[in-house]
């Protein structure tokens, strides 16, 4: 009773949050309603309004909210699949970016870019429409297999082999996308700049909708797991002793993370350390209790992107900044935070 | 309870355990004694599943291998040798791992109970709110005693505990505490096997002994059978005197 009413409690309040961050990030923005707030003009769209000027609905219903919802898919997604992995690996330094999750992705998603129109023909239908996504998907599984297979033996994770194995992938996917650039035609350039800065400004509905699908799945299979992965914190041979598959478990989160991932790549490119801020501030309050932090990262990671995103858009208005410098930013002095504090481990 | 014939495994070319047979009655302390490197903790794991071994291993007449994984974890529970030092969580949630089978999303009532009253008897309640990765080495031990205790805490009957050198790190108050907690769960049909390093304190808690030399069992008995000056002596290369326990009428060993 105690330990599930409190989490709702949280969960409740941070969606509370989340919901006000939203309304404030609809109203941020330089285009003018003529006098009227951007709440009001989404009122009029939901309701379908006809006297709504196109301009109006499009900049706030195709634009800005079609964003905010893009941002917290991906926040959400971001951040949980930080913390699955760090379950995994019992190490809060695994995330999709530092490992080369990320990198993966967006190698094959910048090979799908560039060198698809070759034999997209040969491909069905359904797979030449989402070519990039699976792309993404299957460069961060390979990605996470080859991580997994170095850095990890008999249950223990080598935390230096994990990390360097993520500078390995990370450095191969850079010089080939090196070589796309090199190579590629001036719109497929375009698509690639994207990728690799990381930004929020591509979304639409329907790609909302696909990310929706894909973290309802995932959440569907990871979010009850918080239990399983505080046994793991035990080893793996005490946890099966608890009862728990720990092999599937594995390949659970092994597909789930990747899947996750790959679509966050694929949608809005690199946007980096999501996975590692979050975990961590969360662990502050409740220690590495996945049971908590499990839930609260997909409620903590929306919020952080969206206000990162909002931030990066109102901050040098009417351009905007790139959200993974505000990321990184953040980011950044964590990491080296979580290494001071594993020094004497890691060494 | 659990019957296993003819246990071999092997480590690379190394023979670590060489036909091993191994039967247990229901209600039995079963010790497990001999020098490092005997096999000892392999032994338990194979026993324990842990390691898939050729041979059928059988727990309550059912080969081990077509037990449901969450079903048995309410059958048999295992007390690791290593456990893990890196646990960031508090001590009542390391303790409440123990009834993780038992409930899906939220401990219920009877969860929290089981939890404080086993708490309570291998006194740890007093560290209930203090940080696992804080505790001494023996507050370790007694914290996952009452992890693993608490695990078999159910209204099924004839259940197993492995325990591997569960004494590790306690002091005398709390080495007799652990084995009285182990003795009084085998008094209600379950069965425990223990690996122990103390002949003493297994002569005097034990029903049977199964001592271990070189991966082969030495001798298995009740502690008057096995703890001979012969057998001991044999077993650990080193010269021992066997008398009686002058209160309990035990064997006692005395080394030397």
């Amino acid at each position: 009773m105690k330990t599930q009413s409190k989490l709702y409690g949280y969960i409740t309040i941070s969606a509370i949050l989340l919901v006000i961050i939203a309304v404030w990030s609809l109203n941020t923005g330089v285009y003018d309603f003529g006098g009227k707030s951007a709440f009001d003009v989404l009122g009029k769209v939901i309701q379908g309004d006809t006297g709504l000027s196109l301009s109006d609905k499009y900049v706030v219903w195709d634009v800005r909210a079609a964003r905010i919802i893009m941002a917290i898919l991906i926040g959400s997604m971001l951040a949980v699949s930080g913390t699955g992995l760090q379950g995994l690996f019992k190490n809060p330094l695994a995330t999709g970016d530092l490992i080369g999750l990320t990198s993966g992705a967006t190698l094959l998603a910048a090979i799908a870019i560039v060198l698809g129109g070759h034999f997209k023909q040969y491909l069905p239908e359904a797979v030449q429409f989402s070519l990039v996504g699976i792309s993404a998907f299957i460069g961060s599984l390979l990605s996470m297999m080859l991580v997994y297979r170095i850095s990890t033996s008999g249950g223990k994770t080598n935390v230096v082999m994990m990390l360097l194995s993520g500078v390995a992938i990370t450095a191969i996917g850079f010089s080939i996308t090196g070589f796309l650039i090199y190579i590629s035609k001036d719109d497929q350039l375009r698509d690639l700049t994207f990728w690799n800065l990381g930004s929020l400004a591509a979304a639409t509905w329907t790609k909302n909708i696909i990310l929706a699908v894909v973290l309802i799945i995932s959440y569907f299979i990871l979010l009850p797991k918080g239990k399983a992965l505080n046994a793991m914190m035990l080893g793996e041979k005490d946890a099966q002793h608890l009862g728990i598959n720990v092999e599937r478990l594995k390949k659970q989160i092994i597909i789930i993370t990747a899947l996750m991932v790959g679509s966050c790549v694929a949608f809005s490119g690199t946007i980096g350390f999501v996975g590692l801020i979050v975990p961590y501030i969360l662990r502050f309050l409740f220690k590495s209790n996945y049971v908590f932090i499990l839930p609260l990262s997909a409620v903590f990671g929306s919020i952080l992107l969206l206000l990162a995103d909002t931030f990066s858009r109102s901050i040098v208005e009417p351009s905007e900044l790139p959200i993974g410098i505000l990321t990184a930013l953040m980011g950044g002095p964590i990491f080296i935070a979580i290494l001071v504090k594993f020094k004497k481990s890691l060494s | 309870m659990i019957k296993a014939c003819q246990i071999s495994y092997k480590h690379k070319e190394f023979h670590i355990l060489d036909g091993v047979d191994v039967s247990l009655e229901y209600g039995e302390f079963l010790a497990i004694v001999g020098p490092n490197g005997a096999g000892k903790s392999s032994l338990l794991s194979v026993l324990a599943n842990e390691v898939k071994s050729k041979q059928k291993i059988e727990f309550k007449d059912k080969d081990l291998k077509e037990w449901d994984i969450r079903e048995l974890s309410k059958h048999k529970a295992k007390f690791s040798q290593h456990n893990s030092n890196d646990i960031t969580l508090e001590v009542k949630d390391v303790v409440m791992m123990g009834r993780y089978p038992y409930f899906d999303a939220q401990p219920r009532e009877e969860d929290f109970d089981a939890v404080n009253h086993r708490m309570q008897e291998t006194e740890v309640l007093h560290l209930k709110d203090r940080e696992y990765n804080t505790l001494s080495g023996g507050e370790k031990q007694r914290v996952h005693l009452s992890r693993v205790m608490v695990q078999l805490e159910n209204d099924i009957t004839r259940k197993l505990v492995f325990l591997d050198e569960p004494l590790n790190n306690l002091d005398v108050k709390h080495q007799y505490k652990a084995l009285e907690i182990i003795k009084k769960f085998t008094e209600n049909t379950n069965s425990a096997v223990v690996v122990l390093h103390d002949l003493n304190l297994a002569a005097q808690f034990a029903d049977k002994i199964l001592l271990m030399k070189s991966g082969r069992v030495a001798a298995y008995g009740t502690p008057e059978e096995v703890f001979t000056a012969e057998n001991i002596s044999g077993a650990y290369n080193f010269p021992c005197t066997i008398c009686d326990h002058p209160i309990t009428n035990n064997p006692m060993i005395i080394f030397g």
